[in-house]
């Protein structure tokens, strides 16, 4: 298969950059997903890797081979849109057969190889019907069959699933992840949709005003986020604003001051003394149990390692099916998130200690 | 329940459900009753009473004589020399090839203002309805200046230059004719393309150039048939323009490029032979409903079957 490497991609519309300093590279059977806010630049990357935009500068290999410069339709790619783009004038065979087409693949292997990939998406039956008679999920499965029929160097899909409903989406993730899997092709998914990119994806890039802020597996994104944008854009996130103290033991523990009082809090890198840093806790690392008035004193030094308590008062609670939401105001006006198993019945004002471990924080420095 | 002209009353029956008992007709109808009124009067009734006069019997002292015929039409078809017959079928080739000629020239126009991000484009459109923003006659004038056969604006730089040694007849032909033509009925042709080509959906092009289809190909296998309502629209527009024509003909063509508005125009007119003139008419009519009609369903299968 291929592997695609993009080196310094940058592209402008005027005076805007929509892509700046684009590097990536992806491996054969990888899924890479760009993942961002609408204009974040995700999707003219994935238009210049395509070919339908030219970029300002940068490299852009297929296995090497610079496409720069080539037309779409000589980079051997298959695409997927976001609103499907099934020729609407065509039954879903003459869609299949288009791409096999235009590569002269002869009648017989057009006839053979579309019916491998209906049975791959399950419509084996629906070839002689027309795209207006299709439902949505069907539509789409279709616009995967014709981009992959083909058997592209490179798989891109942009948005695919976004036009679903919630409940075809999140099954349409597996089914496109194993379609992937299966058929080991290098593809690049775009998407604005964090959960979607979790599920799907074997990196992510994440991606701010243009430039990668973050590549990683979805653990590593979720757990060390590198920047304040990315740690709010992937899932809710509580800051504590501090400074270091400095280092407790060497297994990558830090000690910070807070207006909640010291924190300690993990970090792969080094830290200089005084240096001002956000610490951040995911609301579900956080478990909530009743403050004993003795804890109040207690709080400001944890007694277990690695351990963290922070008093505070229940100010709202909302029920999410799975979890039981709060959040809490605690000193110095910081309010903490914090998911609970839905079965911790805190009230509106009751007083909580929040405990959360070093082990499941990480540090963004300012 | 209801009277004709009754409003529904607020609050009886259910919101938004037509009352039961059917369904009353639509009092907006009246806002169309002028249109109408306007078209019978003067559509409609000139053409009832041209019918009647193609089958009056000619005369010479008066506007028709006394009793009915069907010998104008008899006279048109049966013509020894087949000289009406003729006229009929030069107006249908020019009205086919200026159709054709526009079609070609206004799809790829259509096409670019249909896709064209640039901020000029109402400059654009501008450009495109110019031809209708001034008169046909002062268009036609203009043509003459540039055509002209002896000192106009095209042979006398030719000559000028020594391209050529004596004057081209590029007016009072054919082909003068044509490119008044197309050039007036244009618009006619690029708006219903626009039309069409606008609601295309970009990204199918994307789609095809993707799956390997060169921009050519692209235009052929999907935009083109895609646009083919506008381009049946579109042509069927400027193809009866076209054959009814009077003005650009006579201006460019003198009476050297006959066609059935001319001729039609030429009996009333000059040979004052009402009845003959009327029933000239009705051929072009009824010849040019035929080949609109055989047109249409001929295209109208080719885009039920690629839509």
């Amino acid at each position: 298969m291929t592997e695609l490497a993009i080196r310094g991609l940058s592209k402008r519309f005027g005076e805007v950059a929509a892509v700046d300093g684009f590097e990536l590279r992806i491996g054969d059977h990888e899924l890479v997903s760009l993942l961002g806010p609408s204009g974040c630049g995700k999707t003219t990357t994935l238009r210049c890797i395509a070919g339908f935009e030219e970029p300002t500068a940068g490299r852009i290999l297929f296995d090497g081979r610079d496409v720069v410069g080539l037309p779409p339709e000589r980079r051997n790619i298959g695409m997927v849109f976001q609103n499907y783009a099934l020729f609407p004038h065509m039954t879903v065979r003459r869609n299949l057969a288009f791409g096999l087409e235009m590569r002269g693949v002869p009648k017989n292997e057009t006839a053979e190889r579309i019916a491998r990939v209906l049975e791959t998406v399950q419509l084996g039956d629906l070839g002689e019907r027309y795209p207006r008679q299709l439902s949505g999920g069907q539509q789409q499965r279709i616009a995967l069959a014709r981009a992959m029929v083909v058997e592209p160097s490179i798989l891109l899909l942009d948005e695919p699933l976004a036009n679903l409903d919630a409940k075809l989406r999140e099954e349409m993730r597996f089914f496109v992840r194993s379609l992937q899997k299966r058929v080991g092709i290098t593809t690049v998914y775009v998407t604005h949709d964090q959960a979607e990119a979790m599920v799907i994806s074997d990196r992510i890039v994440v991606m701010f005003d243009g430039r990668i802020h973050q590549v990683g597996a979805p653990d590593e994104i979720y757990s060390r986020p590198v920047s304040r944008e990315v740690a709010s854009f992937i899932g809710l996130s509580n800051f504590v604003e501090g400074r270091v103290q400095g280092r407790s033991g060497d297994n990558g523990e830090f000690r910070l001051s807070t207006a909640v009082g010291p924190l300690r809090c993990t970090y792969s890198g080094t830290l200089g003394e005084g240096r001002k840093v956000a610490l951040i806790v995911r609301p579900e690392a956080v478990s909530l149990s009743a403050a004993a008035p003795a804890d109040a004193a207690d709080a400001a030094a944890p007694a277990d390692a690695g351990g963290n308590a922070v008093p505070g008062r229940v100010s709202e609670r909302y029920f999410l099916g799975n979890v039981t939401g709060y959040r809490i105001a605690c000193a110095g006006g910081l309010v903490l998130q914090v998911q609970d198993d839905p079965w911790a019945a805190f009230g509106v004002g009751d007083e909580v200690r929040c405990a959360f471990d070093a082990a499941h924080t990480w540090i963004i420095p300012d | 329940m209801t009277n004709p002209g009754e409003v529904r009353s607020i609050g009886a029956g259910p919101p938004g459900r037509p009352p039961a008992g059917g369904r009353r007709w639509n009092p907006t109808l009246f806002l169309i009753l002028p249109t109408a009124g306007l078209l019978f009067a003067f559509l409609v009734f000139p053409y009832l009473n041209m019918v009647v006069m193609s089958f009056r019997n000619p005369s010479t002292s008066q506007v028709f004589a006394p009793g009915f015929t069907v010998g104008n039409y008899l006279d048109a078809i049966l013509d020894s020399d087949l000289y009406y017959l003729e006229i009929l079928w030069d107006t249908m080739v020019l009205g086919a090839v200026t159709t054709a000629i526009c079609l070609a020239l206004g799809f790829p126009v259509a096409y670019h203002l249909a896709r064209t991000s640039s901020r000029f484009k109402s400059v654009l459109y501008a450009f495109v309805l110019s031809p209708l923003l001034v008169g046909v006659v002062v268009r036609c004038y203009g043509w003459i200046i540039i055509l002209g056969n002896n000192d106009g604006l095209v042979n006398t730089l030719l000559m000028d230059l020594g391209i050529v040694d004596s004057p081209m007849t590029l007016m009072y032909n054919t082909f003068g004719v044509g490119v008044g033509l197309v050039h007036i009925f244009l618009p006619f042709m690029i708006l219903p393309l626009l039309g069409a080509i606008q609601s295309i959906d970009p990204a199918l092009e994307e789609a095809a150039r993707s799956l390997g289809a060169s921009r050519f190909r692209t235009m052929l296998r999907v935009v083109l048939p895609l646009s083919l309502p506008g381009v049946q629209a579109g042509t069927v527009l400027v193809f009866v323009l076209t054959i009814s024509s009077y003005v650009i003909p006579i201006l460019l063509g003198g009476f050297s490029v006959m066609i059935m508005p001319t001729l039609v125009v030429q009996q009333l007119m000059d040979a004052m032979l009402w009845p003959f003139g009327a029933a000239l008419a009705f051929i072009l009519s009824i010849a040019g409903g035929v080949v609109v009609y055989v047109y249409f369903r001929l295209t109208s299968r080719a885009i039920r079957g690629i839509a």
